[in-house]
């Protein structure tokens, strides 16, 4: 039973963590795209601005992704 | 039959055949600790013994110490000073992550201390990466099943289970992100002045019972950016070869699958082009993951210098 939870909520978790993620850096593209096209001069300082936030949206991404995966080989629950 | 004569039964049956799972772990894990590369004694209770990840850390940290300083030591005896061919290239990526990263974060004042710490990130962090996408493994284990024949435990069959990725295992990167973490305690108390340091991590003047709340997200968020640093180089490093080997297994998963070669030169012609693509992104990754752990550290000294709240 245990095993069974663990491999149905662990990939929905997986999927979830990739729409979060993919929702974030999407709408951080279209945000630069936009600055970009209507200020072309300050591509530069857009692309530097978006870098920082859009780091640390992977880094939250991958923590997530790692302790799903944590879950998934060590998570022994106990009372099921 | 039991369920359980069954199941034994399709054990010994798959004792022989192909175990994707396990090509992939051993692949992409350290060597084992029982048998390692090169046996050292134990010192104050530390084992050192070298396995496949710690040959890779010195193999690259070797190799980044003797072609910079020869590179710069060639450059300085020269009557001219003018770089040319491996030299120029160095310098572009000196000027690179001075100017781009460390000056933009750090601030004019402090450059000249912190360029030289995360420069020394940046290529070793790049080189370890880079080293893991060179099959010079794969090779050697290539000659080893078909020349050499070693024995079980030699020191080519530890180290022919894939080229490595020292940067993929989380205690180096863990090492990598501590020196950060001190990095930026140093920055601060060189900037302000330790106790000056500590007291910065909260803005002054504010109602009592909000530092109950402030203080310990304060020093929660100390310690998880260096942890969000360790994880995300090792799981980028890690992920790249999962994915690679995953899209190779299909290959002989199919074969088996099927019972007929044919099947797995059918996946093959699919699965190939497919792995060499994703290799070609795994290079954009390795540099992206050196700019990216430099850049946050660079951010973080930044921050412990220039407090604004």
């Amino acid at each position: 039973m245990t095993g069974l939870i663990q491999f149905f909520a662990i990939p929905l978790g997986l999927g979830m963590i990739v729409i979060g993620a993919g929702i974030g850096i999407g709408r951080l593209a279209a945000a630069a795209a936009e600055g970009i096209a209507r200020q072309p001069s300050a591509a530069t300082q857009i692309t530097g601005a978006v870098n920082l936030p859009l780091f640390l949206l992977e880094g939250v991404a991958i923590l997530a992704e790692v302790f799903a995966l944590l879950v998934l080989f060590l998570g022994k629950p106990q009372g099921f | 039959m039991s369920i359980q004569e069954h199941v034994q039964e399709h054990a010994t049956e798959a004792a022989g055949k192909f175990n994707a799972g396990q090509v992939i772990i051993e692949h992409v894990s350290n060597s084992s600790h029982d048998h390692p590369l090169i046996k050292l004694p134990t010192l104050f209770g530390i084992d050192f013994s070298v396995t496949k990840h710690v040959l890779m850390l010195w193999l690259v940290a070797a190799l980044v110490f003797v072609v910079v300083t020869w590179a710069v030591r060639r450059y300085l005896r020269q009557p001219r000073p003018i770089p040319a061919g491996f030299m120029n290239g160095l310098e572009f990526v000196v000027e690179f992550v001075r100017d781009s990263i460390v000056q933009p974060n750090v601030g004019r004042k402090w450059v000249n201390t912190w360029t030289p710490l995360v420069l020394t990130f940046f290529v070793f962090i790049l080189c370890a990466n880079a080293i893991g996408l060179i099959p010079i493994f794969e090779l050697l284990g290539l000659l080893d099943r078909w020349v050499f024949h070693t024995g079980e435990h030699s020191f080519l069959k530890q180290v022919m289970h894939g080229g490595s990725t020292a940067t993929a295992n989380f205690n180096v990167t863990a090492a990598l992100a501590t020196i950060t973490f001190g990095a930026i305690i140093v920055a601060g108390s060189l900037a302000h002045g330790f106790v000056k340091h500590w007291k910065n991590m909260a803005p002054q003047g504010l109602p009592a019972f909000v530092y109950f709340i402030l203080i310990p997200i304060e020093i929660m968020g100390m310690f998880v950016r260096p942890f969000a640093l360790t994880m995300r180089l090792a799981a980028n490093m890690t992920g790249g070869h999962i994915a690679i080997l995953s899209i190779l297994s299909l290959v002989f998963l199919f074969a088996e699958m099927f019972g007929r070669a044919l099947a797995g030169i059918g996946v093959g012609v699919v699965a190939v082009p497919l792995v060499v693509g994703i290799s070609a992104l795994e290079i954009l990754v390795v540099l992206i993951q050196a700019y990216v752990f430099t850049l946050l550290s660079a951010v973080f000294i930044g921050m412990a210098i220039h407090v604004h709240h």
